[in-house]
């Protein structure tokens, strides 16, 4: 059964056409990453299944259509966004960020969930999200994602820019959230992929080219072919 | 010294007038990219509503009727806002030019249907007799009604500042402020707080209306033409969205226009103007503003 | 656009037509009085011209297009009344100074984008506006504004007798800006200003530097303006205050939008139509035929800015293309029938 399957899927911007028919499914409770080489459509693909770019094809959540809906909607229905540069809101509090996201205040058991896996956020509140390291911007990020009961986490390079040090603290992070719920994640930190992810998607200029498990990671010659980095290291 | 305070204060008074107006323009510009034009005619309909309120409906001109033309004239300032927002720039969604030249339509048809119905000339506002005293600080006599408009503007920014801090709708225009999109994939409808903006703008502007009658003696479709020019100049000095950017470059801008008015009649506006050109030198996104990401 | 095959032969007849109109017998502009109203129409369809190339083809939103109209007017004005230059220099020198001051102010307003450039081009141009209107610094003559002393400008210049020279002037002028409107935005550099109202994202990848484009634009326009405020000063004969407020600048913009942005011609008519219109809307507005009507009703419709606000309103909102843009979707439907 899949969560999002995705169909034929134009993105034009400025008469620029960016996704030429990109296809693809996330089966319900897995990891799949979505890689590619920098500019090839992995970010846009996100936001167009957002709602954030106006977009042609199919998309659907558990077999019903979101394409064309207003983004607050396509939230609603349960597809929580971590977009590439974290987009936290740096003039609200720690708290306020967490408190404007969450939809159902009554869900405590979420709420503690939350807390149990970033508890450095409790402490730190009442801070100003813009004065915090990336790293924990990064949580934040993450955390708002998690506040709500969601179908599907999109989740866009989440450790990208950070020091080594915070990339495990996210990876661990994520390791951890990744057996509780469904997460299309585009990242380009391939051992982390290969810890976490079932499923990989690869892009290129536009499409899809490849779409399988992620057994293929461990060849080195295929990361270099398909993702254009010496593989297996990074 | 006593005209000095009395110039100050003054400038004071002037400057809580222009925040009046800069408060709303502000919010609107800074959650929608909405350049509101037509901010002017939400002033004039206050103005108009509260004369007609003290004139009309009320035949004693005491403290109870200026208050009450106050809210009514803010009342339907907001709702007139609230009607101009959901009827047309709705329809106009991120097309800000569009929005823009739409509300200069509105300015011209408001000021035209006002113009029909009354004239251009000055109506008088009754206002409460106490109005014409003065208090004496030292020996400079300062007319009361400059500590009414600075207490009035003190309220509403408070109000706003407490509304904007506190409540759910308060945070969800902070936040789109910063960052609309960001807002809506968190799955808040931000229409609502483009609403509410425009009717809390639209309602700061139709307070500042029947003020703005009060201190220039009269209402008329034409009242409005200078503080909308310098509730722009105040939201560009503050810094877009700002609400405390707005207070204090009101406050500012009052204080210098009066002190070179003193010095050289129309040497105000002058300055004002040179005071933005600075700003926009040396620091584009105003004094409180942030640099959009 | 208005292609060469159709228009070359159009306006190659209208033009030596309306040239030659005062001379040709007795027709409606070999009066003097249509002649003046006309004269003043050609100015403002030539200064809608250059706000077309700011705001239509370049994408900047000016508010204070007006302010370099009146510059160049008052700065004539104030040259030839006090002797400081020989007439024809003094227009030169009012056009050389105010591209000067556009460059200043342009540099200023241009650190700025998109609707924030509206507001502080609209705050210089309020600057200047006072300035002009409070008589700072006693050169202004305030409110009243500044005759043309008739003894220091050629006789050609002047009077209700030479009407028709003011009129070829008029006429002259607006084909003359026609003609640079053309050529600029038609030129190499024309193509970067469209590209910067498209997309300046992609104007910067190419290497070229968008504040550069958008500031030359600015400053032809505003030079422009400031000479057809020179012939503005000759035709009205007067430098008045009301050239410099922002109530001109609004009245471009419902010139260029109501006629059609882009297209060169519709804002000429657009100027040309908003001009004769808003003398005989004034007309209207004194008619008996209206004092039958209720005042609710009657009242703003003797306003002229009533039915051109809700006019603009509906454009902006249903009909983007204006007047030109609806002859091009009306041509488009026809040629398509065929
Ligand atoms: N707002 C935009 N306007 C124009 N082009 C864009 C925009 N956003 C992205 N692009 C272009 O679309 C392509 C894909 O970008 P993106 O989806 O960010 O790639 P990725 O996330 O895979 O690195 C790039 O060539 C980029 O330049
Ligand atoms: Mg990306």
């Amino acid at each position: 059964m899949n969560v999002l399957s995705v169909k034929d899927l134009h993105v034009k911007i400025n008469e620029s056409h960016i996704l030429h028919g990109v296809s693809f499914e996330v089966p319900t409770h897995s990891v799949t990453a979505l890689l590619g080489r920098n500019g090839v459509g992995k970010s846009t693909t996100l936001k167009a299944i957002m709602g954030l770019y106006p977009s042609q094809g199919v998309i659907e959540l558990n077999g019903s259509s979101i394409a064309g809906k207003l983004t607050y909607k396509i939230a609603q229905d349960g597809i929580a966004y971590v977009p590439e540069d974290r987009e936290i809101f740096s003039s609200l509090t720690v708290k306020e960020n967490l408190a404007l996201a969450t939809r159902d205040e009554k869900d405590i058991a979420r709420q503690e969930l939350v807390q149990a896996l970033f508890p450095e956020l409790t402490t730190r509140a009442a801070q100003r999200a813009g004065t915090l390291s990336g790293g924990q911007q990064q949580m934040v990020a993450i955390a708002r994602a998690l506040v709500n009961k969601n179908e599907i986490i999109l989740i866009d390079e989440p450790t990208k820019g950070l020091a080594p040090k915070l990339v495990t603290e996210v990876a661990d992070a994520l390791g951890r959230v990744a057996g509780e719920t469904t997460m299309l994640l585009v990242e380009q930190n391939l051992p982390l992929v290969k810890r976490i992810a079932q499923h990989v998607i690869v892009m290129d200029q536009g499409r899809v080219v490849f779409q399988g498990g992620p057994e293929n990671l461990h060849d080195p010659e295929w990361v270099h072919t398909m993702l254009g980095v010496s593989g297996g290291h990074n | 010294m006593d005209t000095f305070l009395l110039i100050g204060i003054t400038g004071i008074g002037l400057g809580a007038l222009y925040f009046l107006v800069a408060s709303g323009l502000s919010l609107i510009y800074g959650l929608m990219g909405v350049l509101n034009f037509a901010h002017g005619s939400f002033l004039t309909v206050g103005a108009f509503v509260g004369l007609w309120f003290s004139s009309q409906v009320m035949h004693v001109s005491n403290t109870w009727t200026f208050i009450g033309a106050m809210v009514l004239g803010g009342l339907a300032a907001g709702l007139f806002a609230l009607l101009v927002e959901r009827i047309v720039i709705s329809r106009l969604y991120e097309r800000h030019i569009d929005q823009a030249l739409v509300t200069v339509g509105i300015a011209l048809v408001v000021g035209a249907v006002l113009a029909g119905w009354f004239g251009n000339d000055l109506r008088l506002l009754p206002t409460p007799a106490w109005f014409i005293n003065t208090v004496t600080i030292g020996s400079a006599h300062i007319p009361v009604d400059r500590f009414l408009y600075i207490g009035v503007a003190l309220i509403l920014l408070f109000a706003n500042t407490a509304l904007l801090r506190f409540s759910r709708i308060g945070l969800v225009i902070r936040a789109g402020v910063e960052n609309r999109q960001m807002v809506a994939a968190l799955g808040i409808n931000v229409r609502l707080a483009f609403s509410t903006v425009f009717f809390l703008g639209g309602f700061a502007a139709g307070v500042g209306g029947v003020l703005v009658s009060a201190y220039s003696n009269g209402v008329s479709p034409l009242i409005a033409g200078s503080y909308l020019i310098y509730g722009f100049i105040v939201v560009v000095i503050g810094g877009m969205g700002s609400v405390p950017g707005s207070f204090l470059a009101a406050m500012i801008i009052g204080i210098i226009k009066q002190y070179a008015n003193y010095y050289s009649p129309g040497l105000g506006d002058f300055v004002v103007v040179f005071l933005l050109a600075g700003v926009l030198l040396l620091r584009p996104q105003g004094l409180l503003g942030k640099v959009k990401a | 656009m208005l292609r060469w095959k159709y228009s070359r032969p159009l306006l190659a007849i209208l033009i030596p037509l309306l040239f030659a109109s005062p001379l040709l017998g007795n027709n409606p502009l070999s009066h003097p009085g249509l002649q003046q109203t006309m004269a003043v129409a050609f100015l403002y369809g030539a200064l809608a011209l250059t706000y077309d190339l700011l705001f239509g083809f370049t994408g900047l939103l000016s508010f204070g297009h007006a302010l370099f109209f009146a510059s160049g007017m008052y700065l004539a004005v104030l040259f030839i009344n006090h002797d400081v230059l020989v007439w024809w220099l003094a227009v030169i020198a009012a056009v050389a100074i105010t591209t000067i001051l556009a460059i200043l102010i342009g540099s200023a307003s241009l650190r700025t984008g998109g609707i924030t450039f509206a507001m502080v081009t609209l705050a210089f141009a309020e600057a200047g506006h006072v300035v002009i209107s409070r008589n700072f610094g006693g050169l202004t003559n305030g409110e009243n504004g500044i005759a043309l002393n008739a003894d220091k400008v050629p006789g050609i210049f002047i009077g209700v007798f030479n009407t028709k020279y003011l009129f070829w002037i008029s006429l002259g002028t607006l084909v003359l800006v026609y003609f640079i409107t053309w050529w600029i935005t038609e030129s190499s550099a024309g193509r970067v200003f469209a590209a910067l109202r498209d997309n300046e994202t992609r104007v910067a990848v190419l290497g070229l530097k968008p504040a550069r484009f958008k500031l030359l634009s600015f400053v032809i326009a505003a030079g422009m303006a400031s000479f057809i405020g020179v012939v503005m000063l000759m035709v009205s004969g007067s430098a008045a205050p009301r050239f410099a407020s922002s109530d001109v600048t609004i009245a471009l913009l419902l010139m260029v939008i109501l006629g059609g942005a882009i297209t060169r011609w519709g804002a000429v008519i657009g100027g040309i139509i908003y001009s004769v219109a808003s003398t005989r809307l004034q007309d209207l507005s004194q008619s008996t035929a209206l004092h039958s009507v209720p005042k609710i009703i009657s009242g703003p419709l003797s306003e002229p800015t009533f039915i051109l606000g809700l006019l603009f309103i509906f454009v902006v909102m249903f009909a983007p293309g204006g007047l030109s843009g609806a002859y091009y979707y009306l041509r488009l439907k026809v040629i398509s029938k065929k």
